[in-house]
């Protein structure tokens, strides 16, 4: 093995920056599955990542300089690349055709090949079918059980986990289109859309509601009954609440991904009632206190 | 080889939350056709990629998003070059 040094292209006296620097470079060059057709590169790949093995751990760094071990003490073991699966032919999630689209549409001798090519594929392996599937905002805190209707005619049932997010993609592998001959059926890629809910919002693992409460409840306090996607609730109104005032329902959000629950934020909102009620005005205009009360005095200039 | 995911976690050498911000990115699309989520050989080298570029590289995770993307093209035009060579 040739002394690392060299590999990386360095000084015997290079500072440990110096040898970082060079080996990121070399590594940026030569890494394999940055060069997905270049059989050598792999090679190339080992002999930096070895030599920086070496070179880059102080302690190892001074036991080769010292003749202790040699360059080859520090070999890595296989390792498989993302190249050697990518290229392969079966169909996987991250494939991505976008590349040649264009070749497909247009109208000349490459995309007559294409096309040539696709239908003389025997056994390949069916196509990945994309869905879209709407659910409620309510099924994507609580998870669901959804039958996705089939453009022709079948069914797909989807589990939908709780805390799903708008955007979200599922895989269901072998749910695609069936492949030819010996070559097996695609995936069901469905990307589930979160529909918007008149009540609820969502910010990460929390929810927000917006609450409305009559008067009396705001300046007597009392106990409401409260909507969470999980069913309603009964929660305490303080006394003197006011419009904009935030309680925060412990657990009533959506679903952790590492276990547990956000929390559900729920901002209060006074409403008046509907009709204008005599009894109120008449209260209100003998209300001295209220009327000398200006909630604007804080925020004028 | 399939596994699920504490096995996926101990092969890619990751931790949880790692995960999870890369599955929110898209960066790893596990099987979930089970109630669980599965992940494959690929998975894990696509895990180890993307732990190069980041940590070795420095490349911050835009560059990470924009690099897969352009490397799926890549590998959906070599498959493309590589069925007609063999069909032609």
């Amino acid at each position: 093995m040739t002394n690392p040094y060299e590999i990386l292209g360095v000084a015997p006296t290079a500072s440990s920056d110096d040898i970082q620097k060079a080996y990121r470079k070399l590594a940026k060059k030569w890494h394999p599955d940055l060069n997905p057709g270049d059989k050598a590169a792999e090679e190339k790949f080992k002999e930096v990542a070895g030599a920086y093995d070496l070179l880059g751990d102080a302690e190892k760094r001074k036991r080769f300089d010292n003749g202790e071990i040699d360059a080859t003490g520090a070999e890595r073991p296989q390792h498989q690349f993302y190249r050697d699966f990518a290229t392969s032919d079966h169909a996987h999630p991250y494939t991505n055709d976008s590349g040649f689209a264009d070749f497909v549409d247009a109208d000349d001798a490459l995309a007559e090949l294409l096309r040539r090519s696709e239908r003389a594929r025997a056994n390949r392996r069916g196509q990945d079918l994309h869905y879209r599937l709407p659910i409620s905002f309510v099924e994507s805190i609580a998870g669901a059980h959804k039958r996705l209707t089939l453009p022709d005619g079948g069914s797909l049932d989807v589990t939908i986990p709780p805390g799903l997010e708008d955007g979200q993609i599922l895989r269901l592998r072998g749910k695609g289109a069936a492949g030819a001959g010996t070559g097996g059926p695609g995936d069901a890629l469905i990307e589930v859309e979160v529909l918007p809910d008149r009540r609820f919002t969502r910010d990460g693992d929390n929810i927000s509601l917006e609450l409305p409460i009559s008067l009396s409840e705001a300046v007597l306090g009392g106990r409401i009954r409260v909507p969470t996607p999980s069913g309603d609730v009964t929660m305490t109104v303080p006394k003197g609440s006011n419009t904009g005032t935030t309680m925060r329902l412990k657990g009533k959000g959506a679903p952790r991904r590492g276990g547990g629950h956000g929390d559900q934020f729920v901002k209060l909102k006074v409403v008046l009632p509907k009709s204008p009620d005599s009894d109120l005005e008449a209260f209100v205009s003998n209300w001295d206190k209220g009327k000398t009360f200006n909630p604007r005095e804080d925020s004028a200039s | 080889m399939i596994m699920n995911k504490q096995e996926f976690l101990a092969r890619a050498d990751l931790q949880t939350q790692t995960l999870e911000l890369w599955l929110e990115q898209r960066w790893l699309i596990p099987d979930q056709t089970s109630d669980e989520m599965n992940f494959s050989d690929m998975d894990v080298a696509r895990a180890r990629l993307i732990r190069d570029l980041k940590t070795d590289f420095g490349v911050n995770d835009a560059g990470v998003d924009v690099i897969l993307h352009l490397l799926d093209q890549l590998h959906g035009l070599r498959r493309v070059l590589d069925r007609l060579h063999r069909d032609g």
